[in-house]
């Protein structure tokens, strides 16, 4: 193998070839990139899809860091929201002198052709557009060069749409290149599947399916990255990720195990890192007539039966925060207080109060997958069976297959399931309305828990524009479905993350977003 | 001869279309909905009908099986509905990568197996037999997955002496995709060092890989060759003095041969069928990993497309395994 090393080195050098690279210039970031489908901004909705398009397209608007909570200037240098008559104006200003990696400059009408294109394409996300902004064909106007108007209707929250603007469909594409790669009507949607046009800092060079991506840096970029390169390597198995960070075959390992965690912590050539997530997992209660569910004593004496601080810090090993309503850490509008206390004395004395003196007993429906935080969902589940039989509760676990699963929940077949949601855009809407809203046919609906009240204060809050009026908006709705809503919210997972110490400058937010422009390796 | 080998080209044809009836039935009974697994848990009630439309999984499944067998007629496997491309798109991107794994891990169980176990049968009994057989039961008893995260241990992390993981290494840049093996795409573009790399990124997996089937090799080999050098003609041989290697290798081997080599075609569709745990633990793009990531989001088209071309791998395997069988027993030609 000595060998082998010595003619790899020797080619190298007599062929001034491929392997002769700065390594500190290429960042390697190792992980579970199998959800990749597509390099299309309009049309790519998975996680790994967005930690890609996000460096290689720009938004309008963007968030930076980990702050989630605060717009800042993308592609649009200003923006303003006017009230119109029947509709929200919001009108971007755009900056000069950006460009595309063709070398063609940003311009309105690569952003009226962006949104136009989202809508065509109908894209997994375009719900985003069409349903939570709805937003129209030919809504998005070009006044000048760099003014660009969208005009929203009142029923829609002018905050969540510029939320959702920062996410992987809100990416401007360079038209004329689209355009002219374009196959018939498909706006050019098979070739952005595996090629970029974007104004990011980096281009998209070259993916091979099942195994890397390669981005290198966009040449004519306005925001010049500190690295040449970049490799996201497709490694599925936790161990393997780990060793190979240890050989340092990568330099950031995403999605390690717990133990994985622990083992580098002690290691002073690695650093550790648990990333916020925006995901909640959770048990949702069926509320519909006859279940025992449907009375609210019942549901509070769950939540009082739950060993949170146990579970977290015990099962989940603290890769994951407790936390107790429906907005997670990170978003406008989370609450950090956790009311509900592991109480199983006064979860007894409810139970009786509801008519249940000898306990009551019921199916929990939980995934045969790994739930947030790298845990089998059936080891959360089997944690809280044993909470819940010190009050009474007794829980028959049943562990199916996730699809199954969710075909039970989504048909409102169940009693009590665990299972995890994460919002749509990073917005408190993006919770709020799913889990509050009966008529939006998502968590509200599936739990059949239909209140005027939470109807109400969602859709008040939704459409507020002042943030603090806002928040204090959703103070009041947290509260409230904490209390009288069929959820126990468990913990927000956080992923664990090892990292070369060499790496400097690296930030996931909570959306999954890393801007690999400010990642730099010391050699 | 050229009557067998049509009589056995019918047989391949029959036994595809059996592989596509089987599959597609099975594949069907599931009770678990496609539509949620591919769309995931925040997809609205829209977007689930849609998909269900645009699949045709909306229509009754004898349908859906004629739909589906009118394409294949015409070549066409549909579209995956993970990746959300056509099928055959997926097999030309993932199945080199099986190929040359398989070539290797193959080559590294005729190297193994066939010598280990004509040693083991002319050393019958004593220490370098006993050896052999102690190795080819650890062998073929140690799960692939154990052997392959200890070498990956022991080899790559703490002795730095081979990759842990991958086709290449990140810091390589990769040759231009022509034919989709790595290391022969590296030698046309005459990138060197890219091809080294190939070759060392594939000696782990290929070892893990061939070592379990080297082990059913080498018992094998030992057996048949036991066997005949009990017989008399090779007593005669060796009575009327040809050399020890003539009567091993010319006349012992050739007729062991014929029940190795019905072995080693069924060894080499193994591994062409893809090795999901040597894929997974190596992170190697293969369509072993390909149908399990399939598999779990209930892709079936997608199921269906590398059940047929493992169907058709075996056939055409078999039916080379048949005509080689005709040109080492003259005696099968005119049965």
């Amino acid at each position: 193998m000595k060998l082998f090393k010595l003619v790899a080195a020797i080619a190298a050098l007599s062929l001034g070839g491929s392997l002769a690279q700065d390594r500190t210039q290429t960042l390697i970031y190792g992980g579970d990139w199998s959800d990749l489908i597509t390099m299309d901004p309009q049309v790519s909705y998975e996680f790994s899809g967005g930690l890609v398009t996000d460096n290689l397209y720009e938004t309008l608007v963007k968030y930076e860091g980990a702050d989630l909570s605060t717009l800042k200037p993308g592609l649009a240098e200003s923006w303003k929201v006017d009230r119109g008559r029947d509709s929200w104006e919001i009108t971007f200003r755009l900056r000069r002198g950006s460009k595309f990696s063709s070398g063609n400059e940003v311009t309105a009408k690569d952003v009226v052709y962006t949104f136009e294109r989202a809508l065509a394409i109908k894209g997994p996300g375009s719900f985003l557009f069409t349903e939570i902004a709805q937003l129209k064909p030919g809504a998005t106007k070009a006044v000048d060069n760099y003014t660009v108007v969208v005009s929203i209707p009142k029923t829609a929250s002018p905050g969540s749409f510029l939320s959702i603007l920062t996410f992987n469909i809100g990416g401007i594409v360079d038209s004329e290149t689209v355009q002219k790669n374009a196959k018939g009507n498909d706006f050019g949607k098979e070739w952005l599947t595996n090629n970029s046009a974007g104004s990011g800092p980096f281009r998209l060079v070259r993916w091979d399916r099942g195994s890397q991506v390669l981005l290198e840096a966009n040449p004519n970029a306005r925001i010049k990255p500190k690295l040449q390169r970049v490799i996201l390597r497709e490694i599925k198995e936790p161990a393997v990720l780990r060793t190979a960070l240890e050989s340092g075959e990568i330099d950031i390992a995403e999605g390690l195990t717990p133990e994985a965690l622990r083992a580098l912590a002690g290691n002073n050539r690695f650093r550790t890192l648990k990333a916020d997530s925006l995901r909640l997992n959770y048990l949702g209660m069926n509320v519909k007539e006859g279940s025992p569910f449907a009375n609210k004593l019942v549901r509070d004496a769950v939540r009082y039966s739950i060993n949170q601080d146990e579970l977290v810090n015990g099962l989940v090993q603290g890769n994951g925060t407790k936390t107790q309503t429906l907005i997670p850490k990170g978003l406008l509008g989370y609450d950090p207080r956790t009311p509900y206390t592991f109480d199983p004395a006064r979860a007894k004395r409810l139970l009786a109060q509801a008519g249940y003196p000898n306990g009551l007993e019921f199916e929990l429906l939980v995934s045969t997958g790994i739930c947030g935080g790298g845990i089998p969902c059936a080891d959360i589940a089997a944690k809280i069976q044993s909470d819940f039989a010190k009050s009474g509760l007794k829980a028959n676990v049943k562990a199916i297959a996730n699809a199954e699963v969710l075909r039970t929940y989504r048909a409102q077949n169940h009693q009590m399931v665990l299972v995890g949601w994460s919002p749509d855009f990073p917005d408190p809407d993006g919770n709020a309305t799913p889990w509050a809203n009966f008529e939006a046919r998502s968590l509200a609906w599936r739990n059949v828990w239909n209140d005027p009240t939470a109807i109400r204060l969602t859709n008040q809050a939704a459409l507020e524009t002042e943030p603090a009026k806002r928040v204090a908006l959703y103070r009041l709705l947290t509260d409230y479905v904490l209390k009288n809503g069929p959820y126990a919210v468990l913990y927000q997972p956080a992923v664990p993350l090892g990292l070369s110490v060499k790496v400097e400058g690296y930030v996931r937010n909570a959306q999954g977003q890393v801007r690999f422009e400010n990642i730099s390796k010391l050699p | 001869m050229l009557s067998y080998f049509f009589r056995r080209l019918f047989f391949v044809v029959f036994v595809v279309w059996g592989v596509t009836f089987a599959t597609f039935f099975i594949a069907n009974v599931v009770p678990i909905d496609p539509a949620i697994a591919a769309l995931g848990d925040n997809a609205r009630e829209e977007q689930i009908r849609e998909f269900r439309e645009r699949y045709g999984l909306d229509k009754p499944i004898w349908q859906q099986y004629l739909i589906y067998m009118g394409r294949l007629l015409s070549g066409d496997l549909g579209n995956s509905l993970r990746t959300q491309r056509p099928v055959v798109e997926d097999l030309k991107e993932f199945f080199p990568a099986t190929l040359e794994l398989s070539v290797a891990a193959f080559l590294v169980t005729l190297l193994l197996g066939v010598p280990a176990g004509i040693l083991a049968a002319l050393q019958q009994n004593k220490a370098t037999d006993v050896t052999v057989r102690i190795l080819a039961l650890i062998g073929g008893a140690t799960p692939v997955f154990f052997l392959a995260v200890l070498l990956q241990y022991v080899l790559a992390r703490q002795l730095d002496l081979l990759p842990v993981q991958g086709r290449l290494d990140g810091f390589t840049f990769p040759p231009p995709r022509l034919t989709g093996l790595m290391g022969l795409d590296a030698l046309l573009a005459r990138d060197w060092a890219a091809f080294v790399d190939s070759l060392r990124h594939l000696v782990l997996p290929a070892f893990v890989l061939g070592l379990f089937s080297a082990a059913i090799l080498a018992r094998m080999t030992r057996a048949t060759m036991l066997e005949v050098l009990s017989q008399d003609y090779i007593r005669t041989a060796r009575a009327k003095g040809v050399p020890g290697r003539g009567v091993i290798f010319r006349h012992a081997l050739k007729n062991a041969s014929l029940p190795v080599l019905t072995l080693l075609g069924g060894l080499l569709g193994g591994l062409l069928s893809g090795a999901v745990l040597t894929e997974t633990i190596f992170s190697w793009p293969g369509i072993g990993r390909y149908v399990t990531q399939s598999a779990t989001s209930l892709d079936f088209p997608a199921v269906m497309g590398v059940t047929l071309l493992v169907g058709l791998v075996y056939a055409l395997i078999n039916l080379i395994v048949d005509l080689l069988y005709a040109f080492l027993d003259p005696r099968i030609r005119y049965a």
